[in-house]
């Protein structure tokens, strides 16, 4: 079968609606979904989206760098002059004149050298107690909160970013751009919108030859193997047109110069989203000296991708948020093993020419009778801060985010201003703003639920 | 002998779903009845084992912990030697398939340690594929007292804070291991467990540990020069007094508390759930349904945790002869059908093309970043950027195993040898097209047929 333009088309929302009643068949076909559509005509100038009737500012790009493992948010952004910090953190603790300043309460790991002097041009912010909903320190069952964007202990096989990119109309530019994944497929981009993939590879390309005989036996026996396959040549096409490989680089930073790169590109995506494992540092966190560990290893990896990330944005740097978050932070307290357990709120900070610097939401401090058991507070809910860029940023409207990217996530708003400049226009999306009904995500819990099974 | 068409199917069934790919001529040596030849190949005696040989044993493996990185991985790289070389020694290699799913099953990453680098394929051999066949509950006992998941889920210094070392260091216990052999290994999510359940199997498991090598060199903690790198129960680190988990006082003392815990995990009715859930996922499809998960389920109890009737249930049911082949080989396994259909492999000192193929897809041996192991899941493999290099792949593959002297004369008699009548005439065509064997040979590991379980 043919399925040249169905990423096209708005998704029928009785297809959704079954769905989240728990029919297999329509989730299967939601899953089937989700490799069909997008043709390598994408990329042609038949297909170049037209900006002058878009929705959303068809300039602005968004990534989000998702940090697997529970990210020791203290670790990241120290506070400095917390009263309860040296003692609770004990040999784990960074001495504040070894970090690099942010304001008179916080200092940022002094591994981060390229984000600071990003914050001190104006192109950093940084979230120093920001949680989820639910706060179970499972890594799976939060990463999947992160990701599904739903209140609480509630679970559903789609995410945020993906459900957005469904709700806008037919020809938004961000839309028929699609979102890309750069590596692993993560849940947030998981669902029946279309999205791209990619990674740099050092193989011969698949010859002409070959790819036409294949496109002869999958349309003809296999049609979601063709859309996968000729979507991620597209894809690969795109990334390369734009610049040369670079070799002696980490796969990190490399996964960032691509998703800049296709970033960038005039009819490139506009949403990104890009994950790094090893962040789960129960043991050997850190050495005496802050700068050596597994810790510090991450963030200066961390730090050099970000810094490639605006060298190859170029010109689109100034229209670009890129956030880093994670599923949870970690405890305050130190657990014996030069380490730190699964814990509740961590920090997140913010990179990009459109984002206005500075801190964002309070500090609940450390003090015993602050902390929610031995973990730090979220003072500050990640939907508030991911609405806030979607709206401020990309222009979409707050009843959009709050019945079908964060469904229940009225009155959870940021009050502070987070981009630089004037706030995008908004235009109101009138399809299909259906509430979804929250799913299990876990496999054996689906199962459990969908088939009513006692365990 | 002549074999129908249906039975041509059920072979390529028999080779695909339940093994690992068809070698030239596989489908004829399994003849009429495939049901039948996957049984006959897994009641050989010694099917699961890998002969020691040169392989460390416990004891040699645990000597090389906590040395040097190119120690321990050279002990990994032969593992994985002795591994692939009895993928291919196996007709159709449903056993080795049931390895991978329980070595997935209770995955961990080298990347965490050298303990874990040094000792994975040990365990793989000695606990995996010893109790393949055999109980669950070994397996899961086996597994939980290695030194490599100890560490890989951060055990070795979990400390009863009641214990004697506890209230001297003013130590605590770490929850990771508990939690995730409840949620990963045994009950599964909403398999019926609290957070309490979590944190007090965590204080059973205070004192799980291994002797890590500055322990073995210095003499502290039990530490010797012969137990070097493996498991250790300190009774001083454990937190002393009895535990209540999911509903049941467990009173034991010492490590044998720990062992009740576990035995009641792998016999509890989530755990042959989750189990049977998990293999119908794997080797089916990716939406089980209790036609599919109950029989399997019921096997593991009624059988108790036997693992050889629980892999004749899933054989017996119908629909794993009839369903279409949807499920989507995984990169590991691609690459070694690749192999299978070629009868060879990469020499092993050049390894160079398979790693970058399995590093590229994301499909490293032993390497998944999170415990939770590789996905069992066709649409998490089959996203847009790993088909395209799932062809560059197959491509390079092709061209570089070609120079290994292939004896097969062209690309239509090979796939013939491969698939028989279970090949599409579309397929059939695309693999005849190409002039060059190597176009050719890169046809038959992309097409539908081959891609496909």
């Amino acid at each position: 079968m043919s399925d040249h333009d169905h990423g096209l088309q708005a998704i029928d929302p009785r297809i959704i609606g079954a769905a989240n009643e728990g029919c297999a068949e329509s989730r299967l076909l939601m899953s089937r979904r989700a490799m069909l559509g997008v043709s390598a005509a994408l990329f042609s100038s038949a297909f170049l989206p037209n900006f002058a009737s878009g929705a959303t500012n068809p300039d602005a790009r968004f990534l989000v760098v998702v940090l697997r493992g529970g990210m020791d948010g203290i670790g990241m952004v120290v506070p400095t002059t917390d009263p309860d910090y040296v003692a609770a953190r004990q040999e784990l603790a960074i001495a504040p004149e070894l970090t690099l300043t942010l304001n008179t309460d916080f200092g940022l790991h002094p591994a981060l050298a390229g984000v600071h002097s990003m914050y001190q041009a104006g192109d950093a912010a940084f979230v120093p107690a920001v949680g989820l909903p639910l706060r179970n320190r499972s890594h799976f069952e939060c990463q999947d909160n992160l990701e599904n964007g739903l209140p609480g202990n509630t679970v559903n096989q789609t995410g945020w970013l993906n459900r957005l990119l469904g709700s806008l109309p037919a020809g938004d530019p961000i839309r028929m751009a699609r979102g890309l994944e750069i590596g692993e497929a993560p849940l947030i981009l998981s669902g029946p919108e279309p999205v791209l993939g990619w990674s740099p590879t050092w193989f011969n390309k698949g010859t002409p030859e070959n790819i036409a005989r294949l496109e002869a036996v999958y349309t003809q026996m296999d049609s979601q193997l063709w859309n996968s396959l000729s979507n991620g040549l597209a894809a690969d096409a795109l990334a390369l047109a734009e610049g040369a490989g670079q070799d002696n680089v980490s796969v990190l930073r490399k996964g960032f110069i691509g998703a800049a790169r296709l970033l960038r590109a005039a009819t490139g995506p506009r949403i990104a989203v890009l994950s790094v494992g090893g962040w789960d540092t129960h043991s050997d966190q850190a050495d005496s000296d802050p700068l050596v560990g597994q810790m510090a290893d991450r963030m200066t990896d961390l730090d050099q991708a970000i810094g490639d990330l605006k060298t190859e944005l170029g010109a689109a740097w100034e229209n670009t948020v890129a956030i880093c978050v994670t599923e949870f932070g970690r405890t305050v307290e130190t657990n014996g093993s030069r380490g730190t357990d699964h814990g509740i709120a961590t920090a997140s900070i913010l990179v990009g020419g459109a984002v206005q610097p500075g801190q964002i939401g309070d500090w609940p401090t450390l003090a015993p009778a602050a902390l929610l058991e031995d973990a730090l507070y979220p003072a500050t809910d990640f939907r508030a801060v991911f609405k806030s860029i979607l709206n401020q940023h990309m222009g979409v409207p707050s009843d959009v985010l709050e019945s079908i990217v964060f469904p229940g996530s009225a009155g959870i708003v940021l009050p502070a201003k987070l981009i630089s400049g004037p706030k995008r226009a908004e235009r109101l999306v009138s399809s299909f703003k259906r509430p979804l009904t929250p799913q299990e995500v876990a496999p054996i819990a689906r199962y459990r639920k969908q088939y009513g099974i006692d365990s | 002998m002549s074999l129908t068409k249906d039975q041509i199917r059920r072979a390529h069934v028999a080779l695909n779903r339940f093994g690992l790919g068809a070698k030239p001529g596989a489908i004829s040596k399994i003849g009429k009845n495939a049901k039948g030849a996957v049984i006959a190949e897994m009641s050989k005696r010694s099917i699961a084992r890998i002969a020691q040989g040169s392989l460390p044993s416990y004891h040699e493996a645990c000597q090389k912990v906590d040395t040097e990185f190119d120690i321990e991985n050279d002990l990994k790289e032969q593992e994985l030697t002795a591994r692939i070389k009895k993928h291919m020694s196996v007709n159709i290699g449903f056993v080795e398939r049931l390895v991978l799913f329980f070595s997935n099953h209770f995955s961990m990453s080298v990347n965490k340690g050298g303990s874990i680098r040094a000792t994975i394929g040990q365990l793989e051999r000695d606990v995996i594929r010893k109790h393949v066949l055999g109980k669950f509950e070994d397996m899961l006992i086996g597994v939980m007292k290695h030194p490599a998941m100890i560490t890989y889920l951060d055990n070795t210094e979990s400390i009863g804070a009641n214990s004697v070392r506890g209230i001297q260091w003013g130590a605590g216990h770490n929850q990771n291991l508990a939690r995730e052999a409840l949620e990963l290994h045994t009950l599964g999510v909403s398999g019926g467990y609290t957070e309490l359940d979590v944190d007090n199997f965590a204080k059973v498991l205070t004192g799980w540990s291994y002797v890590r090598g500055w322990e073995s060199e210095e003499g502290y903690n039990g530490g010797n020069s012969s137990n070097r790198g493996k498991f250790i129960f300190r009774a001083d680190w454990h937190e002393p007094g009895s535990q209540r988990l999911l509903g049941k006082t467990f009173s034991q003392t010492g490590i044998k508390q720990g062992v009740a815990v576990l035995k009641h995990l792998a016999a509890h009715r989530s755990t042959a759930q989750f189990l049977a859930f998990k293999l119908v996922r794997h080797f089916i499809t990716d939406k089980p349904t209790p036609a599919l998960v109950k029989p399997v389920a019921k096997a593991f109890r009624t059988s108790g945790g036997n693992l050889k009737t629980v892999a004749k249930a899933l054989l017996d049911l119908d629909k794993a002869w009839t369903m279409p082949l949807r499920k989507l080989r995984t990169p590991y396994e691609l690459q070694v059908a690749e192999f299978r259909a070629v009868k060879r492999t990469y020499p092993e000192d050049d390894r160079w093309n398979f790693v970058a193929t399995l590093d590229a897809l994301r499909h490293r041996p032993w390497e998944r970043p999170a415990p939770d192991g590789y996905s069992d899941e066709s649409v998490y493999w089959m996203g847009p950027d790993a088909m395209r290099i799932r062809l560059e792949t197959a491509q390079m593959n092709a061209r570089e195993l070609e120079r290994l002297e292939l004896d097969d004369d062209s690309a239509p008699v090979l796939a013939n040898k491969l698939f028989s009548k279970a090949l599409s005439k579309v397929s059939k065509a695309a693999i005849a097209a190409p002039a060059d064997f190597d176009d050719g040979l890169t046809m038959i590991f992309m097409v539908p047929e081959f891609q496909r379980r």
